[in-house]
């Protein structure tokens, strides 16, 4: 700290190594050897005596008694903090399990209610306006179908990436706009009811990303992916001659990921939460134009060979 | 030997006392503990070259602490947050490494 360096040489002009050279070559404090060089220096072995060497020794003690209070009270003030930081995650993981549950036993009651509230109206309506609103509905992806398809399967590709430092942890994954694809070809293969894990899909459904998550209707979904629809036989060879399935089986086949399509008998799709209208207004006049085909066909079961488990969304 | 009495006298004091930290000098702990670290190694291997000197010690152990935490307030005045005080982890962390390399080269010749 102080100017003179130990063992400096005589020249007029010395280039002090810089200060990190110094300080790897040296790390001792220079007073040190400069106290020690003055004491021999001084020429008097015997250093002062009495009363000045005692009050230079006691206090050298006194700090030492410092350092040791300090390690003390900065141990205990980690260790102090370190339960309030661990108590506050905790907290948070509860009250997100709390939620999550809360979550779902809402969903189911809704679910239940929506049942009860269909079953009231097909009690109250007459036998056909029941069945044209039921037809309506599943349509719409207002209500539950049933019926013949294919399930397309997707899930990331198994995680070779390295545990530790996460490198690689990128490009294999399924992305939002592969769902939205294989969705938007199935539609356009002629499927009249899909839905993502459970999720059924709406004419205002969205699939979109948020961060890791992805989310279907502003619900989170997690890999593998099953994308279940109901349509005519023919969907199957349409949607794998679509430039959206030759797409997704060249990415597969680059990147690892899996991707299947199957065929499906007997799919039971769930019906899509009521959406929220807030600018339109239903218009009163019904007019009466329900095409043909798109009925949804709720009584056409197939044999009943393989009921796909397409829930387990959440 | 005292000198181990007296570090474990302070420690036994700070556990029976067990003082609050006042929350203004809380980011300072850390820092200060650091620095007296410093200090010590620097003392011990001092010791062991027989070059100690009470007064050095005493010296370069406050003004250790002091300049620490000075440096650290500084880096919170510039807003330049904890980078200040990483710079003086590093040198008093370099310090340290070397003076118990240079402890270790007594103790075992090695």
């Amino acid at each position: 700290m102080s100017a003179p360096r130990p063992g400096g040489g005589r020249q007029d002009r010395v280039y002090a190594p810089d200060f990190l050279t110094e300080l790897f070559r040296n790390p001792l404090d220079p007073g040190y050897a400069d106290a020690a060089a003055a004491r021999r220096g001084a020429a008097s072995p015997p250093p002062a005596r009495g009363w000045r060497a005692w009050s230079t020794r006691s206090v050298s003690l006194v700090v030492v008694v410092m350092l040791g209070f300090l390690f003390a009270v900065a141990y205990r003030q980690t260790m102090a903090d370190e339960p309030g930081r661990s108590q506050a995650r905790s907290g948070l993981v509860a009250q997100i399990k709390e939620r999550e549950s809360q979550t779902d036993r809402l969903s189911t009651r809704a679910d239940e209610l929506r049942e009860e509230v269909s079953r009231q109206r097909d009690a109250a309506l007459s036998g056909t306006a029941a069945a044209r609103l039921r037809d309506l509905e599943a349509s719409t992806g207002l209500g539950r179908v049933r019926g013949d398809g294919v399930v397309v399967r997707l899930a990331d590709a198994p995680d070779k990436a390295d545990a530790v430092t996460g490198a690689g942890a990128g490009p294999p994954r399924v992305l939002y706009s592969d769902l939205q694809g294989v969705a938007n070809a199935l539609w356009s293969a002629g499927a009249e009811a899909i839905a993502i894990n459970g999720q059924r899909l709406t004419a205002t459904s969205t699939i979109r990303s948020a961060g890791e998550a992805m989310l279907v209707d502003f619900r989170p979904v997690t890999g593998p992916y099953e994308v279940s629809a109901i349509g005519p036989s023919s969907m199957r060879r349409k949607f794998d001659d679509s430039r959206n399935a030759a797409l997704m089986r060249d990415v597969a086949q680059k990147t690892g990921l899996s991707f299947g399509v199957r065929k499906a008998n007997d799919l039971t799709l769930p019906a899509a939460p009521e959406p929220q209208l807030r600018y339109a207004k239903p218009s009163v006049s019904p007019s009466p134009s329900v095409s043909g085909g798109r009925s949804g066909s709720p009584g056409s079961s197939g044999s009943p060979a393989t009921v796909s488990p397409s829930g387990g969304g959440r | 030997m005292i000198a181990v009495l007296a570090l474990l006298a302070g420690v036994v004091l700070g556990v029976w006392l067990d003082p609050t930290v006042p929350a203004a000098l809380q980011p300072y702990l850390p820092i200060a503990v650091v620095a007296a670290l410093d200090a010590v190694f620097g003392g011990v291997r001092a010791k062991l070259d027989r070059i100690f000197d009470d007064k050095q010690f005493v010296v370069s152990f406050i003004s250790n602490v002091l300049v620490a935490g000075l440096i650290v307030y500084l880096g919170d005045q510039l807003g330049v947050g904890g980078q200040l005080s990483t710079g003086v982890v590093v040198v008093l962390g370099v310090r340290i490494f070397g003076n118990v390399a240079a402890i270790r080269r007594h103790l075992f010749r090695a």
